[in-house]
């Protein structure tokens, strides 16, 4: 994304901070949906943008879990692993993702297709629908069992991807 | 690295509490930890570092119990209250301190033995004093790669990391290059700069004297030495003239290391160096020192020993056909100053003796106005530089500028052609190159207006502008609270000027024939500005060269006196600020060279009428009676961290002025930095490899343009002294109509296009 | 559709409520007509004060005295900032608030604006709930559009504007000086207090921070008066408040109760629908997962503030997590370790340090890896860590399993013995 892509987004939110560094953020998520992840060309976009430096722009990048400094698959499968869904077996999900998309149990990581990337996520708000998944940033959904996990990330497999990552 | 802030426990704001049991007193507000330290209690910290901003309760090292107050606090973020009673040793402090010690051990790699901070290092003394002993935690410790080059001057060994967060609010909050920062959360935090990027920027390796660990260490000095084989002597460095005070760590006879003091000069540079004065020490052993003596004849050169080449400089001086001129190089120290006036009034009676600089008779009033600190700027609400750069000639000052915006709000303006390495920070007003007088009504203005400023000037500038010079004195004087301090151009030429030494005369009474022979001392006039009228007033006459490197001088010399340089000799300079500080022998130096002194005094005798002194010390003591300039001044009272000297008077050196040559209106302006990152220790230093650069002709793209020059490309520029051949750069930032050069690369001679007594300089600019 | 109750009751019941008319229509927005026709900036923060509404973002902090903390004479700017980061393991009441009752929230922290002479206020979403996110950007388009926010709301003098801003993945941030240092665009790690948010809080401004649940309770205040509120439960927990009941129990979701009122067992075997057949109650972590564990001889402690801190544990965020005896307490307290582990900002050295050792114990745990002397070790390390940080997280990593290993000592040296195969999960539909 370029920096005037940004600065044309920011520009209607200017004015409701006092100090432009509250932007930084809005930035980087709005920079990190054309690729899904923040490249470097994004970093550097958004430090420009908003008249902070790469490093500085890059730490508060990495500290937040929803903003990708590495390259990640075209969807993102967050399980839920925390207590209340623990108990209510999403280690059982975890394991049989992983297994199905040949990915590290330990790690979590991205398919060979590169389209899809399965996280572990820590409590997401939505025990009630323990265990529970997010793809992206969509609405939370649950509750699953290994096999409808499995057959959810069919769907988005087959499914197009999204015009805008929003994760 | 300053631990704990200083505290003034004779202030009268001083309230009572109980430390330990007794009954203390400190100034109120002072941080806990402070104020334990002035008192002879260490709390031990890591994250604290009152140079770098206020206390952020990270490392949570420093727990103490404050009576009524919950659990433990930190003791470098609790001010001192009347009537609190702190207990730093109590069974819960203690408890609390080894706790944070054990869990920053439970990580660290404990590899001492072979750290370079090992010895030296607070994470293991504080281990040993305020630890439980071993840690019982034996789970697997984190792992990074070995050490990353952070830089070509810093490695990186994450795995050490503390994660106190000094060296990166280094980098945010005092440098404010903004490129180191931390990285990722929790236990995966790493500090790191965009992409792994180089950190390269002006003030990086003051990060290594803040990390409180070994995991920021100089790559020229890992490995090289242990800390129980090495001595470490306080100095000063000599490559600009703010003064830094240093501390040179030796082994075997050779500078290893430069670093900030652990006791800083508040003063001066507060602890904190430019990465110049850091790391150019091996610049002293790069190619072009001279090893031995060299005397010239008909026949050519040849090397010889001191001895002889002494024999051969008697010769010369005593064949000479007149009196002899003495000229003393930008950086020449006050002892070596002051033998060559006793020269000059003894062995080589009616010698005319001279320095290599900016005649300082237009800046006389200016000078005698009131005089600030460095240390000052802190207090100041409003900062005024006026002219100059001083990132790149006095770098130093940057920070307590920076600090004074940052940390205080204090205002800061600049004035001058082009933007400053202060633009993110300054509000700037303009003045075309050479115009300064056409601003001066804005900031007399500014500084009528404002309660107590301190104003900066930059000698080269001002001297160029005598009305203007006048007209900023009177503008100081006007404010009675209104402070200065010059941003000069000399690592000496304060201490020169002490002397009553002026920087004309030498010149035109060589160009008349008058002069018989001349002694350089540490001074290259054939380079210098002006170095054409040099080169034609100097002609045939004999040259006796007191001499570090080979030079354009040394080249065409009779005698060459190899000479220590300022990391090898005594001597004392005095700095910008007037403050006269003591330059301490650190490395041994070649063999077949001696200190610019010691040979002053062995001419004195083969001359045949030695001075009454034999060593610095005792020269220094004689200068000070004979000069009122020192104000009587000891090696004592300037102690380790040197002492001011009085301001000089109005009309001090009032004539030592050159011929004012009008610069004309034709061409474009002229405007000449002494950049220490372009001069030769930086440019001869292998550490600082990425400050490396060719000298060139930096103009707007407007200006380029109409010269018909791109980016690259060689451009022939003239003036009325003198001609250059330079690349040109086309820069941002820059003025339309003005071309910009960094004096003193070697190799490059922009200084042909200057007069040697300054001035304003129209140029041509060809292809 | 969650059962709120009471306060929340009132709007929440038939159907989300997220277009104005349809608030409007549930009897929405009187309250801050009523107040600005009708009392001084002042009485109304007495209002708050007397109704005796405490914090519901886990300390329980009185919001009417924290709002009369802000500097009354203070030439800066000052803000209401809503903190709806809840990431606390187990609680998700604020979601459904926001997702089914966002303007009551808006019209809450408008009065909180206008009690404290803020003009703008900032709702700290967290960036998972971009759903609950979008459902406000809309209803804040909605009340600008009425007047309702804006310049002159409802034509008095008061200009008042919420902006929402989304976080993006960070428990700390839920913190409230983590959350202003991440809401002025920093990493999200706490500050030194003093100065305290209401002094020195965003932008270094006077700052009011308050959670979800506690701000949307202040137009049902306003409404029906102080008293009445006040009246509502136990004298020093006056109120209602949501709990959000998981785990092993039948009926997980929000329930609101006034509190007091209820006891433990009820919410679980009452309005949750209890455990399966056959099962009992192993452990609670009654508050959030950054409470002490109760056990089964706790159920009968009534759900207000004072007595379930007298029962050892802390109300805190009233997210209830309930596991029976089918599961592991070392398996737990590991999963509650990795989870503070995984979110310690990093800033100070016994959390970053402290949690890092406690989940490689406790893996080492289950695995079978260790021995007895760990436990003594793992007590060591709590009082390594406890009382030395900067902030309470780490003190939340300790509480639950401190507290467990207290409770449940025979689960661990038999888990240090044998180590724990993981057990059997209450699946979907069970
Ligand atoms: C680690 C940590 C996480 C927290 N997370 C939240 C949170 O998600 N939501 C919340 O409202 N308060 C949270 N808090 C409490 C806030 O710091 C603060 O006390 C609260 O927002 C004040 O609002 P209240 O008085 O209305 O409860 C958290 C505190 C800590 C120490
Ligand atoms: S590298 Fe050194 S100074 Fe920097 S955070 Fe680590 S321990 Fe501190
Ligand atoms: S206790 Fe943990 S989360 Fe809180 S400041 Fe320290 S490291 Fe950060
Ligand atoms: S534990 Fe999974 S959503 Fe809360
Ligand atoms: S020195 Fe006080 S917390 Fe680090």
């Amino acid at each position: 994304m370029t920096a005037d892509e940004i600065r044309a987004y920011l520009e209607p939110r200017r004015h409701e901070f006092a100090d432009p560094r509250s932007l930084v953020m809005p930035a980087l998520k709005y920079a990190q949906t054309t690729r899904g992840h923040l490249s470097r060309e994004d970093l550097d976009a958004v430090a420009e943008a908003t008249g902070f430096t790469p490093s500085f722009v890059e730490s508060v990048a990495s500290f937040y879990d929803r903003l990708y400094t590495q390259p990640v698959g075209n969807r993102v499968v967050s399980v839920c692993i925390t207590l209340s869904c623990m108990l209510r077996g999403s280690d059982e999900v975890w394991d049989h993702l992983c297994e199905k998309e040949g990915i590290d149990h330990h790690h979590g990581g991205t398919s060979a297709d590169g389209r899809i990337t399965i996280q572990e996520a820590q409590c997401l708000g939505y025990c009630d629908k323990a265990p529970c998944i997010q793809v992206d940033a969509d609405e939370t959904l649950g509750p699953f069992t290994p096999d409808s996990a499995a057959a959810l990330v069919d769907e988005l497999r087959a499914a197009p991807d999204p015009e805008e990552y929003w994760r | 690295m300053a631990d704990y802030a200083p505290v003034d426990l004779t202030a009268e704001n001083l309230v009572s509490f109980e430390l330990n049991g007794e009954k203390v007193q400190a100034p109120a507000g002072t941080m806990l930890v402070d104020a334990c330290h002035a008192l002879g209690v260490e709390v031990p910290i890591f994250c604290y570092e009152p140079r770098i901003g206020p206390p952020v309760g990270a490392c949570r090292m420093c727990l103490v119990e404050v009576e009524g107050m919950r659990g433990l606090q930190t003791a470098c973020s609790t001010p001192v209250q009347p009537d609190m009673v702190v207990r730093t040793t109590s069974e819960l402090a203690t408890q609390g301190q080894e706790s944070v010690l054990e869990l920053l051990l439970a990580n660290h790699p404990l590899d001492c033995p072979v750290c370079d901070k090992g010895g030296e290092c607070p994470l293991q003394d504080r281990t040993f004093r305020f630890g439980p002993g071993k840690s019982r935690f034996h789970e697997s410790k984190r792992h990074f790669l070995k050490p990353v080059e952070l830089s070509s001057r810093i490695a990186l060994d994450r795995e050490r990391c503390i994660s106190c967060f000094r060296c990166v609010r280094f980098s945010q909050e005092v440098a404010q290059d903004g490129q180191l920062t931390m990285q990722e959360r929790g236990g995966r935090s790493e500090i790191a700069t965009f992409s792994g990027d180089a950190y390269e920027a002006r003030f990086t390796g003051n990060i290594i004297d803040v990390c409180p660990v070994g995991a920021l260490t100089s790559i020229p000095y890992r490995f090289v030495a242990r800390p129980w084989d090495v001595t470490n002597t306080p100095s000063v460095c000599g490559l600009c003239p703010v003064g830094c005070n240093t501390e040179l760590t030796l082994r075997e006879g050779v500078v290893r290391r430069v670093s900030g003091r652990d006791e800083p000069n508040y003063a001066v540079e507060e602890g904190w160096l430019c990465d110049v004065g850091r790391w150019a020490y091996d610049s002293a052993d790069h190619t072009g020192r001279l090893h031995r003596a060299v005397v010239r004849d008909a026949n050519g050169a040849r090397e010889t020993n001191m001895a002889d080449a002494l024999s051969a400089a008697t010769l010369v001086l005593q064949r000479a056909d007149g009196p002899v001129g003495i000229l003393l190089g930008p950086a020449a120290t006050v002892e070596e100053a002051a033998i060559a006036l006793d020269l000059a009034g003894g062995a080589l009676r009616g010698a005319v003796v001279a320095r290599l600089g900016i005649p300082a008779g237009p800046l006389a009033p200016l000078r005698a106005t009131r005089r600030a600190e460095m240390g000052d700027i802190d207090d100041a609400q409003t900062v005024i530089v006026v002219g100059g750069d001083p990132s790149l000639q006095q770098p130093v000052v940057e920070l307590r500028l920076r600090k004074a915006a940052l940390r205080r709000g204090a205002r800061i303006v600049t004035v001058g052609s082009r933007r400053t390495g202060l633009a993110d920070v300054a509000e700037h007003v303009d003045a075309a190159p050479g115009a300064l007088h056409a601003a001066i009504s804005d900031i007399a203005a500014r500084i009528a207006a404002s309660a107590e400023p301190v104003v900066l000037w930059d000698e080269a500038e001002l001297a160029a502008e005598p009305a203007a010079a006048d007209a900023l004195a009177t503008a100081i004087a006007a404010n009675g609270a209104a402070r200065q301090i010059e941003l000069g151009q000399d690592p000496n030429g304060a201490g020169l000027r002490a002397l009553g030494i002026p920087a004309t005369g030498l010149r035109d009474a060589l160009a008349a024939g008058r002069l018989g022979a001349l002694i350089t001392v540490h001074a290259d006039p054939r380079s210098a500005p002006g170095r054409d009228a040099w080169d034609a007033a100097l002609g045939d006459v004999p040259v006796v060269s007191v001499a570090t490197h080979v030079d354009a001088t040394t080249d065409r010399a009779t005698v060459v006196l190899p000479s220590l340089t300022l990391w090898e000799q005594e001597g004392t300079l005095v700095s910008m600020t007037g403050r006269a500080q003591r330059v301490r022998r650190g490395a041994d130096g070649p063999d077949g060279a001696a200190p610019g002194w010691e040979i002053l005094i062995a001419l004195g005798h083969y001359l045949g009428a030695p001075p009454a002194y034999r060593t610095p010390g005792a020269a220094f003591a004689a200068a000070a009676k004979a000069h009122p300039g020192l104000g009587g001044l000891t090696y004592d009272d300037m102690g380790t961290l040197g002492a001011p000297l009085p301001p000089p008077a109005a009309d001090h050196l009032a004539g030592d002025a050159g011929e004012s040559v009008a610069a004309g209106s034709a061409g474009l302006a002229l405007v000449a930095v002494r950049d220490v990152h372009a001069g030769r220790a930086a440019q001869g230093s292998e550490a600082l490899l990425a400050f490396h650069a060719p000298a060139a002709a930096r103009v707007s793209a407007a200006t380029a343009e109409r010269a018909r020059l791109t980016d690259g490309a060689t451009a022939r520029i003239s003036s009325p002294h003198g001609e250059a051949t330079l690349p040109v750069r086309v820069a941002p930032g820059l003025p339309d109509d003005a071309v910009f050069v960094a004096l003193g690369t070697p190799g490059a001679a922009p200084e042909s296009l200057l007069g040697p007594d300054r001035g304003p300089v129209r140029v041509e600019l060809r292809p | 559709m969650p059962i709120m109750n009471n306060v929340y009751r009132q709007r929440a019941a038939e159907k989300p409520l997220v277009t104005l008319d349809d608030y409007r229509a549930a009897g929405g927005y009187t309250a801050l007509p009523k107040a600005l026709a009708d009392v001084e900036p002042d009485d109304l923060q007495y209002v708050f004060m007397r109704s005796g509404l405490r914090g519901r973002g886990g300390a329980g902090f009185p919001m009417g005295k924290k709002a009369s903390f802000l500097p009354k004479d203070s030439k800066k700017a000052k803000y209401v900032v809503c903190n709806a980061d809840e990431s606390e393991p187990g609680t998700f009441k604020d979601r459904d608030i926001m997702a089914f009752n966002p303007f009551q929230l808006l019209e809450g922290i408008t009065l909180a604006g206008y009690a404290i002479g803020a003009e703008r206020g900032y709702i700290y979403i967290r960036g998972e709930y971009e759903h609950q996110a979008r459902v406000l950007d809309d209803a804040v388009r909605q009340a600008r559009a009425a007047g309702l926010l804006g310049e002159g709301i409802l034509k008095s003098t008061l200009n008042f504007d919420i902006t929402v801003y989304r976080g993006a993945g960070a428990y700390i941030c839920g913190e409230e000086t983590a959350l202003l240092e991440s809401l002025e665009g920093k990493r999200g790690q706490p500050r030194l207090k003093p100065p305290f948010p209401a002094v020195a809080g965003l932008y270094q401004s006077p700052t009011l921070i308050n959670n979800v649940e506690t701000l949307a309770a202040l137009p049902p205040i306003v409404e029906n008066g102080a008293d009445w509120y006040a009246a509502l439960g136990p004298e020093k927990s006056p109120g209602s408040k949501v709990f959000s009941i998981s785990g092993h129990v039948m009926r997980p979701g929000n329930y609101e109760i006034v509190l007091g009122e209820t006891t433990l067992r009820e919410l679980i075997f009452v309005h949750a629908g209890g455990l399966r057949p056959g099962r009992r109650v192993k452990a609670v972590w009654v508050g959030g997962s950054s409470v002490p564990v109760l056990g089964e001889g706790h159920l009968d402690t009534p759900l207000d503030y004072e007595s379930i801190q007298a029962a050892g544990s802390a109300l805190g965020s009233g997210g209830c997590i309930v596991m029976d005896d089918s599961g592991c307490i070392v398996r737990a307290s590991l999963r509650l370790a990795t989870f503070y582990r995984h979110e310690s900002c990093g800033k100070c050295s016994p959390c970053r340090e402290g949690t890092t050792w406690l989940e490689k114990l406790l893996m080492r745990m289950i695995a079978g890896e260790a021995r007895m002397e760990d436990l003594e070790m793992m007590e060591t390390l709590f009082g390594r860590i406890s009382g030395k940080t900067l902030c309470p997280l780490a003190e939340g990593a300790v509480a639950p399993i401190k507290s467990a290993l207290n409770m449940f000592r025979d689960d661990f040296v038999r888990v240090v013995e044998n180590g724990s195969p993981r057990p059997e999960p209450m699946m979907a539909g069970a």
